[in-house]
């Protein structure tokens, strides 16, 4: 707008975290399905976004308490509480499935709730918050599940983590051979899901106000403050929808599993690791810069690295330490920009 | 357009193929191959049978959590077996990947695998449950999935794992014998237990007070939770022989040097000890038997990866094979040590000595181990 010759070279020149880290995953994928003896097929395709919903999912979560300036240190627990809870109710007849699937996705966001108020009414820094109601919520999901198991619907479960055309067989909505699906037909669903929920619930927010009082709390909270904006109703929205986003995960992975398993240190893994995508993606640490599409981004950046030891021969013991390498690299590609800055304080903005 | 269509053509008729012939394995009627090495959990035990393929073959390892010495032992033994003359030619490509605790990557590992057209892929699983969509994939491609240590609760797959019970059984047994060697036929045994809550712990624990109750002597058993680790362990047995005095007998599922630290630390008489494979353990079993540490070392063997991947490949050139393989436990009394064979004074303590499988060919001994790399780390 500001920059009418062209609005494009603009948004890049404003975001080059963001378009790097596209570049760096458009790379990373093109490389690794060329050294893939099945490269470029849907199976690939579908077995790659099968397994990275969950920590998209969580990256996106992450986000919006750091836009915030904070961070969320109970995303991976809320997960973990939603994979129990989807263990337990996603199973029965269609209606029983869906209902399951909104109760799921309600604990989270019910979770992600109680995090804002205690938050903004506790008066607590978010990430002390959250590292207490991460331990409740891995307390709770113990308690709904001691041992790993659970059944979730095995329909659902295949239907939902294969292509389209498997989706639609499995429930017979329409003929899926038909002439017009079949160019669609290939498409996995995960995929699906994200881009529906990415683009479907985060673009649609993020232009409202309540959104943007989130980007202007983490740019200058004295200056939002100052100008009216309803601080305490987009701090509680963030986390909510914090919880919400870690509730999708939690479900997709129940379904994914096709059980619950209230794993402590796959929780803290997780949790770390959205960190990491969320500053991959582009997004600052310090709040007010970046955005949930930058942070799937980045997620899939992390995937895609590990990718790569099933395919190149790295020394299993040494395969920690590479990656670590290559997610340092990365996530110092972001900061090159300082190099470039005149004057320092302009990086304390 | 027309490259989708076609694209999505040849999708949807390889889906069609493959779910019209679900393959995998046939059940069928035993006796399995090679019972020695590859020997049934028990009489109830299924056949499993994979359509013969051609070698040499594809093999990955897909392991979860590392870090821990054992997982480190574990992985280097699968690459050194790997280069094992007995079974070389049969290889055509090996790779080993570590997922860390994370169920998804670990899924997505095996199935891309699979899209790899690997011929059988090895996993230590990070959750008894969760793999029903690789297992179905695995059947529809005919590739041969092995869980082992941390098996699945399913019997769709072919598994290997040492029998836990039999080896709390074990224990006890040769505890009572020593005892009755020394004309001791009832008294104080106490028994050092792993982490709460896991099968592996209440299987061994089960195995150990079954035995001792089943005697005819009075046995009172007082329990400690050592969780597998030689510094829990040591502070755990050091507050029990100070609370408790002296035991005839210590069982221990693990940490086994820090229990010994414990007992020698306290002044406490040498007593038969029974447990784990620990270098360290075994060094001081030879150092002191004459003086009454009379033990047996009994271990969950890294080498069991080797076994699993020995299992895949007689499974893949067709034979018969147990769902449910149960790998003979590696024992060895304090009389049966010696230097160099099945333990090393000069190796560090920190290393599970029982890797060989000698019923199964499996041949791996600690040195060979150790000469990758950790003899620099020394």
């Amino acid at each position: 707008m500001r920059n009418k010759r062209s609005p494009l070279a603009s948004t890049i020149r404003q975001n080059p975290g963001f378009y790097g880290a596209i570049i760096m995953l458009l790379v990373l994928y093109l490389v690794y399905n060329m050294l893939h003896p099945r490269g470029f097929s849907a199976a690939v395709l579908i077995q790659n976004s099968n397994e990275s919903v969950a920590i998209v999912f969580l990256a996106m979560a992450q986000t919006v308490p750091v836009l915030l300036g904070g961070l969320d240190l109970s995303v991976g627990a809320i997960m973990t509480l939603t994979n129990c809870v989807a263990s337990v109710v996603v199973n029965g007849s269609p209606p029983q499935i869906i209902v399951g699937m909104i109760i799921t996705l309600a604990t989270g966001t019910a979770f992600g709730l109680m995090n804002g108020l205690i938050v903004v009414y506790g008066r607590l820094q978010p990430i002390i918050a959250t590292l207490a109601t991460g331990a409740i919520a891995v307390g709770l999901a113990l308690f709904i599940r001691p041992a790993p198991g659970g059944n979730v619907d095995d329909d659902i479960s295949w239907a939902l983590t294969n292509d389209l055309y498997e989706l639609v067989d499995t429930y017979g909505w329409f003929d899926a051979d038909a002439a017009w699906f079949a160019p669609i037909s290939w498409f996995p669903v995960p995929l699906l899901i994200v881009v529906v929920i990415a683009f479907g619930v985060w673009l649609p927010f993020k232009r409202t106000v309540t959104g943007r009082t989130i980007y202007a709390i983490g740019s200058a909270e004295g200056a939002a403050y100052m100008s009216g904006l309803n601080l305490n109703r987009a701090k509680i929205a963030a986390f909510t929808l914090a919880g919400f986003f870690a509730g999708c995960a939690g479900l997709y992975l129940a379904i994914q599993t096709s059980s619950g398993n209230a794993d402590i240190t796959q929780a803290g893994a997780y949790t770390l690791n959205s960190i990491a995508a969320v500053v991959v993606g582009g997004t600052s640490l310090l709040g007010g810069m970046g955005g949930a599409i930058g942070s799937m981004v980045g997620a899939l950046i992390l995937r895609v690295i590990s990718f790569y030891f099933r395919i190149v021969s790295i020394d299993p013991l040494l395969q920690p330490l590479v990656e670590g390498v290559v997610l340092l690299l990365a996530v110092s590609l972001g900061a090159f920009r300082t190099l470039r800055v005149k004057n320092q304080l302009n990086l304390f903005r | 357009m027309k490259l989708g269509t076609v694209i999505s053509t040849a999708i949807m008729g390889l889906m069609l193929s493959t779910s019209l012939s679900l393959a995998g394995p046939e059940i069928v009627a035993g006796p399995g191959a090679e019972p020695g090495c590859f020997a049934p959990w028990n009489a109830d035990t299924k056949y499993m049978q994979w359509p013969a393929k051609q070698g040499p073959y594809k093999i990955a390892v897909v392991n979860g959590f590392v870090g821990n010495g054992w997982r480190i032992q574990m992985i280097k033994t699968a690459k050194a077996y790997a280069e094992d003359p007995a079974i070389k030619d049969k290889i055509a490509e090996f790779k080993v990947v570590s997922t860390g605790t994370d169920a998804p990557a670990q899924l997505g590992a095996i199935e891309d695998f699979i899209n790899q057209g690997y011929d059988a892929i090895i996993t230590i699983a990070v959750a008894p449950d969760g793999f029903d969509r690789v297992i179905r994939l695995a059947d529809k491609n005919n590739v041969v999935l092995v869980p082992f240590d941390n098996v699945l609760d399913t019997d769709a797959v072919m598994q290997v794992n040492e029998d836990q019970l039999l080896m709390g059984r074990t224990w006890a047994e040769f505890t009572l014998k020593e005892l009755a060697a020394k004309g001791v036929t009832s008294g104080d045994i106490l028994e050092v237990r792993g982490l709460a809550g896991n099968s592996v712990d209440r299987d061994r624990s089960i195995g150990i007070n079954e035995v001792l109750e089943a005697d005819a002597g009075d046995w009172k058993v007082t329990q400690v939770v050592g969780n597998w680790d030689d510094g829990t362990a040591q502070k755990v047995v050091a507050d029990a022989i100070a609370v408790h005095g002296e035991f005839d007998a210590i069982i221990a599922q693990g940490g086994t040097v820090g229990v010994v630290q414990a007992m020698i630390d306290a002044g406490h008489p040498f007593v038969p000890v029974a447990g784990e494979s620990e270098n360290g353990f075994r060094k001081l079993l030879a150092k002191h038997a004459g003086e009454g540490l009379k033990g047996i070392s009994i271990g969950q063997s890294p080498g069991l990866v080797a076994v699993s991947m020995k299992a895949a490949i007689a499974a893949l050139e067709g034979n018969v094979m147990p769902q449910l393989i149960s790998v003979p436990l590696p024992v060895t009394e304090y009389s049966e040590l010696q230097d160099g064979v099945n333990f090393w004074s000069d190796l560090p303590d920190n290393f599970f000595t029982v890797n060989e499988f000698p019923p199964c060919g499996v041949n791996i001994s600690g040195p060979s181990i150790m000469a990758q790399t950790e003899a620099d780390v020394k």
